[in-house]
C-alpha cells in the first residue's frame, strides 16, 4: 500500500521535481423535500434557498479567496468547473464566476473539461455521455473562451472503455485514481499512455489525502502539515510528477480558514521553488514527461470512498432502484439531467461506517432515506410529464 | 459482589416487558456476579432460573398483577410487597439492592436504610409516559421522585428518559446513567427477510395513549389517500382498543384494516416479517423494545421522535407523533418503493443487532463499581 507512495526517507536521488494539481469546482442542484402527495400537484423540485444559500457560502470562503491566492502566489493548477456549478453561480453567486475567469486568464491554469451534469452518464449511456460533454465544452468555449483538451470524468469514474470513449471525442489527457491495485505495479507519480492512446495521470491519494482529509486532524501524528514539510515529502519520492486531486472546496470550506489552510497554500510555491520542484498544468506535465507504459483499467473505478469504485452510488438497492427509474425516465430534458448528476445517489448511500460520515457531511437531507424519498417521488411526478 | 434485585414480575407469568427485561438482563448478570432476584408469589414460575430467585407471599390473591395494567387489586399487591420488605431481618449478604420502577421504590429505599447498602434504581417508565402527558398521578411521581433522590445511582434506559429524570423530577444528571435495553435472542438469531410487497403496515403494542394507536389511525386514513389498497394491522390489547375500533370504523375503507388483539411472541415475530413497515407513534416512549424487535425482524420500521431508543438509531425514519402527514409519507414510501424496503429493513438489522443484554450487563455491572 505504500509502495509508490510518498517515501519516508532521506536523500533520494530521483525525487519528484514536479507537481500537478487539479481541482474539481461542482455544486449540484440540491433537491427540496417533496412529498408524495405532490406529485401531479407541483414541479417545484429543486431547493432554490439552499442552493442560494451555499453557493454564496462557498463563494465567500472558498472560491473568491482560494482564486485571489492562486493568482497572487502563481499557483499553477489545472481546474474542472461543472454545468451545474456554473449556472448556479451566475445565478446566486456571479462574483465567483468573475473569480475562475480571472484565474483562467492569468496563463495558470487549464481548464479540464467533464460532463455539464456531473453525471453517470459514462457508466450507462455513451451517447447520453457524449451529449454531456459536448454541453459541458460548449459551455467552457462561450464562458472562458478555452478549448479542453484534458477530461475528468465524475469523481474520477474511470475504464478502459470510458476512456476509448474520451479519445475518440478529441481528448489528450485523461484522469484516474491510483486505485491500490493500479499503483500495485505502476507508481501514481509518472505518466502513462491509457489503452485508448490518451496520457493518463493516476491521483497520488496518499499526498493529496494529506492535505484535503488530513491537513487539520489533530489526530494524524503529522499534524501540523506544513508546506515545508509537504515539500520536502514530495522531493524525497521517486517519480517524475506528483498528481494532486481534490474538491476545489477544499480551500476555505471543507478545510477552513482558522485551520490554516490558506497560510499554507501561500508557502507552498516558495518551498517548492527552493527544492526545484515546479508546478505544472496536465499539458505541460504531458509535453515534460514520457509516457511510462500503458495501463488497463477492464473494471470501472473511482476516487470516492474505501472501495474506490461505484458502490458510493449504486451501493444499495435504494441507489439502484433510484437509478433505474432516472434511466426508464428518460426525458432528456434539463430537469431530468439535473436528476442525473451524482450527488442525488450519493446522499443515498448507506455505505461503510468510515464512509457514512462523508457522505452525511455533503447530504442536505442527513439521511439516506429522506434523500430516497425526494428523489423518488420528483421522479414520479416528472415520468407523468 | 452479590446484587439483590427487587423485581415485580418474571416470565412465564404476563407479556409484561419489566418481567423480560429482569429476565434477560439478569440472566446476563449472573454470568459475572451473584444476583438474587425477589418477586411477590403472584403468577406461575419456571423451575429454574439463571440466578436465585427469592418470593415473597402477600397474604392476598392478585386477578391481574402485570405491571402495565393497574388495577385495584395491582395497588392492594403493591403496598403490601414493599411492607413485606420492613420485615425483612436479611438481604442474604447482598452488598448493593437494584429496584426497578416506582411499584418496588419504598422496598429499596427500606433496605438501602436499614442495611446500610447503597441503593441503585432503573427507571424504565415515569408516570409522565405512562400518562402520555395526561392527568399524572401525583402520589406515584413523588415514590419516584423520593426512590430515585435516595438512590446512590439512577440508570435510564434512554437519554430522553435521562431528560425527564432531570427535568421533571429534578434529579442531580451527574447521578444518571443511561444503559440501553437489550434484544431478546429469539430476535438476535432471526435470518435476513425478503422484501416483497405484502401491502400491510403493522402497529403493534399495547393500545393506550401512550403509544399513540389514534395517530397511527389519522396516518392510515391518509396514507389510503395515496394508496388505496393498503392493509393496515393493530396488534395488541389495551384500554384505548374499543375506542381505536370506533376511529377506524369511521376514518378508513371497510376491510382495509384488522384488529388482531393480544399476540403472542411467535405471532409477533410473523406479524413483523409479513408487514411492509412497522409504526410506533408513541407519544412518550422510555425505551420501545418492539422498535428493536421490528428491526431486528428486518422489518423497516418508522417511530416518534419521542421514542427514546431511536436516539441511538440511523436506521429507521423518524417523525414528530403528532405529524401525521410525514408519518404517512414515510408509510406510502416504503410500501411503495421496494429500494426504501429492502435497505432501511437490512440495515436496520444489522443496527438492531447491536442491542445485546450482554453489552447492557457489562454496563450495569460499571454502575454497580460506582456506588
Amino acid at each position: 500500500m505504500e509502495k509508490g507512495c510518498r517515501g519516508d526517507f532521506e536523500g533520494v536521488q530521483n525525487g519528484m521535481k514536479a507537481i500537478v494539481l487539479f481541482f474539481e469546482v461542482h455544486q449540484p442542484r440540491r433537491l427540496r423535500v417533496y412529498r408524495m402527495k405532490e406529485i401531479g400537484h407541483s414541479r417545484n423540485y429543486f431547493w432554490d434557498e439552499r442552493n442560494s444559500e451555499i453557493l454564496q457560502r462557498i463563494s465567500r470562503r472558498c472560491y473568491v479567496p482560494t482564486l485571489a491566492t492562486f493568482i497572487e502566489n502563481e499557483i499553477k493548477a489545472s481546474v474542472s468547473v461543472s454545468g451545474t456549478f456554473m449556472e448556479q453561480a451566475q445565478e446566486y453567486a456571479p462574483e465567483s464566476i468573475d473569480s475562475f475567469k480571472s484565474y483562467f486568464r492569468s496563463g495558470l491554469s487549464e481548464v479540464v473539461a467533464e460532463t455539464y451534469y456531473h453525471s453517470l452518464a459514462s457508466v450507462w449511456n455513451e451517447q447520453e455521455f457524449i451529449e454531456q460533454v459536448e454541453q459541458q465544452v460548449n459551455t467552457l468555449k462561450k464562458e472562458f473562451g478555452v478549448e479542453p483538451k484534458s477530461f475528468r470524468n465524475t469523481e474520477l469514474i474511470y475504464s478502459d472503455d470510458i476512456a476509448g470513449i474520451v479519445r475518440s471525442m478529441g481528448f489528450k489527457r485523461m484522469l484516474a485514481e491510483g486505485t491500490d491495485s493500479i499503483i500495485k505495479g505502476n507508481s501514481p507519480n509518472h505518466v502513462y499512455n491509457s489503452t485508448s492512446g490518451t496520457a493518463l495521470f493516476l491521483r497520488n491519494y496518499r499526498l493529496s489525502d494529506d492535505i484535503s482529509f488530513r491537513f487539520s486532524n489533530w489526530n494524524w501524528s503529522e499534524y501540523p502539515l506544513t508546506a515545508d514539510k509537504y515539500a520536502k515529502w514530495i522531493n524525497d519520492t521517486p517519480g517524475d510528477v506528483a498528481n494532486l486531486f481534490m474538491d476545489f472546496e477544499t480551500f476555505g470550506e471543507h478545510q477552513v480558514a482558522e485551520t490554516g489552510i490558506f497560510e499554507f497554500i501561500r508557502a507552498l510555491p516558495h518551498e517548492f521553488k527552493r527544492r526545484g520542484i515546479d508546478m505544472l498544468t496536465l499539458e505541460e506535465a504531458d509535453k515534460r514527461f514520457e509516457r511510462r507504459s500503458t495501463v488497463s483499467v477492464p473494471e470501472i473505478t473511482s476516487w470516492a470512498d474505501t472501495r474506490r469504485d461505484l458502490s458510493p452510488w449504486l451501493g444499495n438497492d435504494m441507489q439502484r432502484e433510484a437509478f433505474n427509474e432516472l434511466i426508464k425516465t428518460d426525458k432528456k430534458n434539463q430537469i431530468w439531467r439535473n436528476l442525473q448528476t451524482s450527488d442525488h445517489l450519493y446522499y443515498m448511500s448507506t455505505g461503510t461506517s468510515q464512509d457514512i460520515t462523508v457522505h452525511e457531511y455533503f447530504n442536505p437531507f442527513k439521511s439516506p432515506y429522506y434523500a430516497f424519498l425526494s428523489f423518488m417521488n420528483v421522479l414520479q411526478d416528472l415520468m407523468r410529464q | 459482589m452479590k446484587v439483590a434485585v427487587i423485581g415485580w414480575e418474571l416470565p412465564p407469568a404476563f407479556s409484561g416487558g419489566l418481567g423480560i427485561h429482569t429476565f434477560n438482563l439478569f440472566g446476563e448478570m449472573s454470568k459475572l456476579i451473584d444476583i438474587d432476584v425477589y418477586i411477590p408469589r403472584i403468577g406461575p414460575l419456571y423451575d429454574h432460573y439463571p440466578f436465585n430467585v427469592r418470593t415473597v407471599e402477600l397474604g392476598v390473591g392478585v386477578r391481574n398483577g402485570a405491571y402495565e395494567s393497574l388495577t385495584y387489586d395491582f395497588y392492594e399487591a403493591i403496598n403490601r410487597y414493599n411492607r413485606a420488605f420492613e420485615e425483612t431481618n436479611t438481604v442474604n449478604g447482598a452488598s448493593i439492592v437494584h429496584c426497578h420502577d416506582w411499584i418496588t421504590f419504598q422496598a429499596g429505599i427500606e433496605l438501602k436504610e436499614r442495611f446500610n447498602i447503597p441503593l441503585v434504581v432503573t427507571v424504565h417508565s415515569t408516570e409522565t409516559d405512562r400518562s402520555g402527558g395526561f392527568y399524572p398521578q401525583k402520589w406515584i411521581m413523588d415514590i419516584e421522585r423520593e426512590g430515585m433522590k435516595e438512590a446512590d445511582r439512577v440508570i435510564a434506559v434512554s437519554h430522553y428518559t435521562k431528560k425527564i429524570i432531570i427535568d421533571t423530577y429534578g434529579i442531580r444528571p451527574d447521578k444518571i446513567s443511561v444503559i440501553h435495553n437489550g434484544v431478546g435472542k429469539h430476535f438476535l438469531e432471526l435470518p435476513s427477510r425478503d422484501y416483497y410487497p405484502t401491502g400491510k403496515v403493522l402497529y403493534f403494542g399495547r393500545i393506550t395513549t401512550q403509544k399513540g394507536p389514534a395517530f397511527f389511525i389519522e396516518s392510515a386514513s391518509k396514507v389510503i389517500d395515496l394508496l388505496p389498497k393498503v392493509k393496515f394491522v393493530i396488534a395488541g390489547t389495551g384500554e384505548l382498543l374499543n375506542r381505536m375500533k370506533e376511529a377506524a370504523k369511521s376514518a378508513l375503507p371497510r376491510g382495509s384494516y384488522e384488529f388482531t388483539g393480544f399476540i403472542d411472541l411467535n405471532k409477533a415475530i410473523t406479524l413483523y416479517r409479513n408487514s411492509d413497515v412497522f409504526v410506533l407513534p408513541a407519544v412518550s416512549e422510555p425505551f420501545g423494545i418492539t422498535v428493536l424487535e421490528a428491526m431486528s425482524s428486518g422489518t423497516p420500521t418508522i417511530i416518534s421522535r419521542t421514542t427514546g431508543v431511536g436516539e441511538s438509531l440511523k436506521n429507521v425514519l423518524k417523525a414528530e407523533f403528532w405529524d401525521t402527514d410525514l408519518i404517512a409519507e414515510y408509510i406510502a414510501g416504503t410500501v411503495r418503493y421496494g429500494g426504501l424496503r429492502a435497505t432501511l429493513g437490512s440495515n436496520g438489522m444489522s443496527e438492531a443487532k447491536q442491542f445485546t443484554w450482554k453489552r447492557a450487563a457489562e454496563e450495569t455491572l460499571k454502575v454497580y463499581r460506582m456506588v
